[in-house]
């Protein structure tokens, strides 16, 4: 072999470890879903915390290479980095985490104030339920239309720890779609709530509600756990964590871990779930035709779920005394999308009346919601695994 | 401070021994073969009877030092040998010891052989000599035929010839499963997914509900408990006041005022930690400490 020869064969054998000569039409098109949801998150500030992560995650897990040269770089390829980093999502670790930080840094106040409110967050979970039936009809089977229909709840830690229970192959498309759908919250529910509701409902004002006790803010976490988890204990690693976190926060003698837990260890985790789930959207396993029902059935999830919360409103409003009644624009903040869903009821309240403030009403049923998708995800690991 | 320490580290040991006590109490005797003609062959190639056991737990288990036997007045007949890292079980998994009165062989090679044609007894004892499960083979199972639980480390025990629905199946489970059994029913009887739907909300909502009712009892309790501290703090127990307190509403305005008068009169601040505090500092002017001084002064731009 001459030295031409010998630098000819090597730089060969270097081009195809190049990602070039390993592309393929699919990595393009995912790259450029992935720059999409960086242009999302940066221009648009759809859900910057998520859809940066992500987005840069789905570039990261499509740069083509040679993956019979073992390597040990892709996310399925056991022992790389990212290998690593990924079993929080596949062993489902990370959701719990993020659930302990959700726990520490929410005020379950409005929803300790007027308790009712959490029938709202529960029918808001038919969104779950309905898109279990259409996946069925669309002839998924019935553990991976549990998966799917998950996205109905709104919470991604929750649907990507269910899908990896019930459906791992599909948890990439799940996770993404379901963090798709809660950027695209303001887009998607408030064309429905206008829908539903008629300008007087959507001038009801709604009592302030009561102070509440320290008290009851430490008994809240304790009783709920306790009590959702006796009935649902499939859901353990969620509720636990997220009461786990909200006890942290209002026991008032251990604000050094609820700040850990919602600040510090939350940012990690956010940062490593959204990474990993984007990266785990390689071209081969992620663009195939499943991807566009799940897409589809996650939309269809989250109009149900919105729809049914502000419904289900309306409905209750029907035995409610008068001074009692419920704005029924805080029903679309049943399904979880914390914060994002309560701060549209906030807006479109104040939109029909300048001085009407729904936060505080509409965060109530938005962390009830966050239970109720727990709860629900907790019945179909409890159905179906 | 040592002491308290001390008894923490204790409680601690003996959770931590009691729990891996009570995971080996979960692992079961599961399949035997006594005689054995053309089933599997050990790692020197001989085919001899064998045991197999299966850990039950949903967590490893570590089985060295535990005792198996074929006699019951020897409970501590063949021990487990200790350093071995195969006598590991993983969660629901299965091993298998050869009984062939050959232990030098290696860790699962038995010191005692089971007799065909006879009944064998099999005890597996805990190290500490008590008895954690016991079959007896009757000697009515012939060659190549073992005797198994119907399923994994439960059910009835059962002679199994190797024909269909009576396999022979060392170091795996009694019963193969290649498919999710619920899932299949699902898809078989709710079809369109209604009767899910009517369960999982019904759960959903009775979980809510009951957290909801939950606490309006205990906001009911708290009111009243706050009411009579009220009524005790100011002394007055007339009717009039209490149903006073029972109907008066307060608002968060009423709150805030109230709580912004607290704070001018004691100048004092409830637990939160995000609470601004600001306080007027007096320093006494001394031209010493002054940072005018200590100033050059600046050239001055010519404006003329």
């Amino acid at each position: 072999m001459s030295f031409g020869e010998f630098l000819l064969n090597n730089l060969r054998q270097f081009w195809e470890l190049t990602g070039f000569a390993n592309a393929e039409f699919g990595n393009f098109v995912m790259l450029a879903v992935g720059l999409f949801f960086i242009w999302l998150a940066i221009k648009k500030n759809f859900e910057p915390m998520l859809l940066v992560p992500i987005g840069f995650g789905i570039l990261i897990g499509n740069v083509p290479f040679n993956t019979t040269a073992g390597l040990e770089i892709g996310i399925y390829e056991e022992g790389s980095v990212l290998n690593i980093l990924y079993n929080g999502v596949s062993a489902g670790w990370y959701p719990p985490l993020i659930f302990l930080g959700i726990g520490a840094m929410t005020d379950f106040s409005a929803l300790i104030a007027n308790p009712k409110l959490m029938l709202i967050g529960a029918a808001a979970q038919f969104g779950i339920f309905g898109a279990y039936m259409v996946a069925l009809l669309l002839g998924f089977s019935p553990d991976q239309a549990g998966a799917i229909a998950i996205i109905g709840g709104a919470d991604g830690p929750t649907a990507i720890f269910l899908s990896s229970k019930l459906a791992p192959n599909l948890m990439g498309a799940i996770a993404v779609s379901a963090y798709s759908y809660m950027a695209l919250v303001p887009v998607i529910q408030p064309p429905l709530m206008r829908l539903f509701t008629t300008k007087k409902e959507r001038l009801i004002r709604m009592k302030p509600a009561r102070a509440v006790s320290q008290n009851e803010k430490i008994i809240f976490p304790i009783v709920g756990m306790l009590l959702t988890c006796f009935v649902v204990p499939s859901g353990l690693p969620l509720l636990g964590m997220l009461f786990f976190g909200n006890l942290l926060r209002e026991c008032g003698v251990t604000t050094r871990l609820a700040k850990t837990a919602s600040n510090a260890l939350t940012d990690i985790v956010t940062i490593l779930l959204g990474l990993t789930v984007g990266a785990s959207t390689q071209a081969s396993q992620f663009l195939t035709p499943q991807t566009i029902f799940i897409f589809f059935l996650g939309f269809m999830a989250f109009i149900i779920a919105s729809s049914s919360g502000v419904l289900f409103v309306k409905l209750f409003n029907l035995v409610l005394p008068k001074e009692k009644k419920i704005n029924p624009l805080i029903g679309n903040a049943g399904v979880s999308a914390v914060p994002m869903s309560a701060r549209i009821s906030n807006n479109l309240g104040l939109e029909y009346d300048p001085s009407n403030y729904l936060l505080m009403h509409a965060m109530g049923p938005n962390v009830a919601g966050v239970i109720g998708s727990a709860v629900a995800a907790g019945v179909l690991l409890g159905f179906l695994v | 401070m040592k002491k308290r320490i001390i008894i923490a580290a204790i409680a601690l040991a003996a959770g931590a021994s009691a729990l891996s006590a009570q995971s080996r109490k979960a692992v079961r005797l599961n399949e035997v073969m006594v005689e054995n003609n053309s089933s599997i062959v050990d790692d020197y190639g001989v085919r001899t009877g064998w045991i197999e056991l299966f850990n039950a737990n949903f967590a490893p288990v570590e089985i060295s030092s535990m005792f198996l036997s074929n006699d019951s007045t020897q409970p501590r007949m063949y021990p487990v040998p200790l350093g071995d890292v195969n006598t590991r079980i993983h969660k629901r998994q299965h091993v298998v010891f050869f009984t062939d009165g050959e232990p030098n062989k290696g860790t699962f090679h038995t010191n005692f052989v089971l007799t065909p044609g006879q009944d064998n007894w099999i005890g597996l004892y805990d190290a500490d000599g008590s008895l954690i499960d016991e079959v007896l083979i009757p000697a009515s199972v012939e060659a190549d035929q073992t005797f198994a639980r119907a399923t994994d480390g439960d059910g009835d025990w059962a002679v199994r010839t190797g024909e269909e629905d009576a396999y022979i199946t060392p170091s795996s489970a009694n019963v193969i499963k290649d498919r999710n059994s619920r899932v299949e029913m699902f898809a078989e009887k709710d079809e369109n997914g209604f009767g899910m739907t009517i369960m999982a909300m019904c759960v959903v909502f009775s979980a809510l509900l009951t957290l909801c009712l939950c606490f309006y009892a205990i906001g009911a309790i708290g009111k009243r408990i706050s009411r009579s501290n009220k009524i005790k703090s100011t002394g007055d127990d007339h009717k009039d006041r209490e149903v006073r307190a029972a109907t008066t509403h307060d608002s968060g305005e009423e709150i805030a005022a109230i709580v912004m008068a607290l704070h001018e009169h004691f100048n004092a601040h409830d637990t939160e930690s995000t609470i601004l505090t600001i306080n007027k500092v007096k320093r006494a002017y001394s031209p010493w400490s002054s940072k005018i001084y200590g100033l050059r002064e600046l050239p001055g731009h010519n404006r003329h």
